[in-house]
């Protein structure tokens, strides 16, 4: 079984957040479809780090209508991967 | 000389600062300042490692050796200062003489619906900008303060104005809650302040000239500012002796545009006249230095001067807006 691949494809919501955090962050050196879903988004090996973060809530408030909000206790866990950030996304996009 | 000031013991500073807070809080700014003398003398006997960062950088400040009567009035200054933190965050502000410069440079830019990165230093007195803050009633202040760093002290600051803790971005939660309150606070319009002139170890450093010699400064002020699109204006409040205090503004950067392709080289630059305009202000008045620990020490920062480090998730730049480590 090899579930850990199939479990680091991206969705199709992956998918789209992906590319908007490829495209918000202007490195365009990363494939949208190459960023593994479970893999950490910042600290890893994007090289991405709390900026980035910055970054990429204010283009998420600007596409899906909704704030990444600083007092939200589960901060860490939603920006530990791409799946976990879209899930939450997904949970309360307005847009 | 190779301790970080993050890792300075508290010491049995603590307790005289305890003392002279606790002495200007009951019998007034005249009596504590009588005890700075007898306390500068304990600092300078008992702290020898601060008594050494003194006695270089006033020489490097100076370009010759400096005596102990020099270092003896450093100390003092830093000791003034601690006391005036008392009045200053209780909001006595009758007894200072303040004379603003450049006020009108961070005024204009400020706007309801986007605020101004104000960038402070560990130069003289940052909580005299409570004065100017209290002539414009009307904008909101957050300050970036790191309240693990000096616990007890902190304590007993936000005992005497228990108005100020809730203005507090914690700079020691995590680095991205502490970037999202940024950005809120800018977008509600706020005076959002943190100091840039020290960072923590690991957090992302660019080694560039100060005072003759490399030092290396925090990126994250600027980034911040950059991702923000805020203005960017300097502060540096000039402790005179006395009760004088020289409060100065001056704009730094409007909409700093750091595209990623030339980050390296472009924040370099930007630092480096950060660290131009700092220098200007620390030669102007040397006695207002207070940064305690070996400045110039690039253990543990990037040693190459070309490389901007950056380490993941780390706590951005936002050194102790209020605290100093070692003494307090």
């Amino acid at each position: 079984m090899d579930t850990d691949t199939r479990n680091s494809v991206q969705s199709s919501t992956e998918q789209e957040l992906a590319k908007l955090l490829v495209e918000s962050l202007n490195i365009d050196w990363v494939k949208p479809g190459d960023i593994d879903a479970e893999a950490a988004l910042f600290g890893g090996d994007l090289g991405l780090d709390s900026i980035d973060a910055l970054e990429l809530a204010l283009a998420v408030s600007k596409h899906y209508g909704f704030s990444l909000r600083s007092d939200n206790p589960d901060n860490q866990r939603i920006f530990s991967s791409l799946r976990a950030l879209s899930a939450h996304i997904e949970q309360h996009r307005v847009a | 000389m190779n301790e970080h000031w993050t890792e300075r013991p508290e010491g049995g500073g603590r307790f005289a600062i305890w003392l002279l807070l606790t002495i200007g809080l009951h019998f007034g700014r005249g009596v504590a300042r009588a005890i700075l003398y007898p306390i500068t003398l304990y600092f300078y006997f008992r702290r020898p490692f601060e008594r050494r960062v003194s006695y270089e950088f006033l020489q490097r400040a100076f370009g010759r050796p400096a005596g102990a009567w020099q270092v003896m009035r450093h100390i003092h200054r830093f000791a003034s200062t601690i006391l005036d933190r008392v009045f200053l965050l209780s909001d006595r502000f009758a007894r200072f003489d303040v004379r603003m410069h450049g006020l009108d440079e961070l005024t204009s830019r400020i706007r309801p619906e986007r605020g101004v990165l104000l960038l402070g230093s560990h130069i003289g007195s940052f909580e005299v900008l409570r004065v100017a803050a209290s002539e414009r009633p009307d904008v909101k202040v957050r300050v970036v303060l790191d309240t693990q760093q000096t616990p007890a002290l902190t304590e007993l600051l936000h005992a005497i104005n228990p108005e100020i803790r809730r203005n507090v971005i914690d700079a020691s939660r995590a680095g991205t809650d502490i970037v999202l309150a940024l950005g809120e606070a800018i977008r509600e319009g706020a005076l959002t302040t943190l100091l840039a002139d020290r960072a923590r170890p690991h957090e992302a450093t660019v080694v560039v000239d100060f005072m003759g010699a490399p030092a290396a400064f925090p990126v994250a002020p600027f980034l911040i500012g950059s991702v923000l699109k805020a203005p960017i204006v300097l502060c540096f409040g000039l402790y005179r002796g006395g009760n004088r205090y020289d409060l100065y503004f001056e704009s730094f950067s409007d909409e700093l545009a750091l595209p990623r392709r030339e980050r390296t080289t472009e924040l370099r630059a930007v630092v480096q006249r950060y660290a131009a305009r700092l220098e200007y202000y620390v030669r102007e008045d040397p006695y207002n230095w207070f940064n305690w620990h070996d400045f110039w020490n690039l253990e543990g920062f990037t040693g190459d001067a070309a490389a901007v480090r950056k380490p993941a998730l780390d706590k951005p730049a936002l050194a102790d807006a209020s605290v100093f480590r070692g003494v307090a």
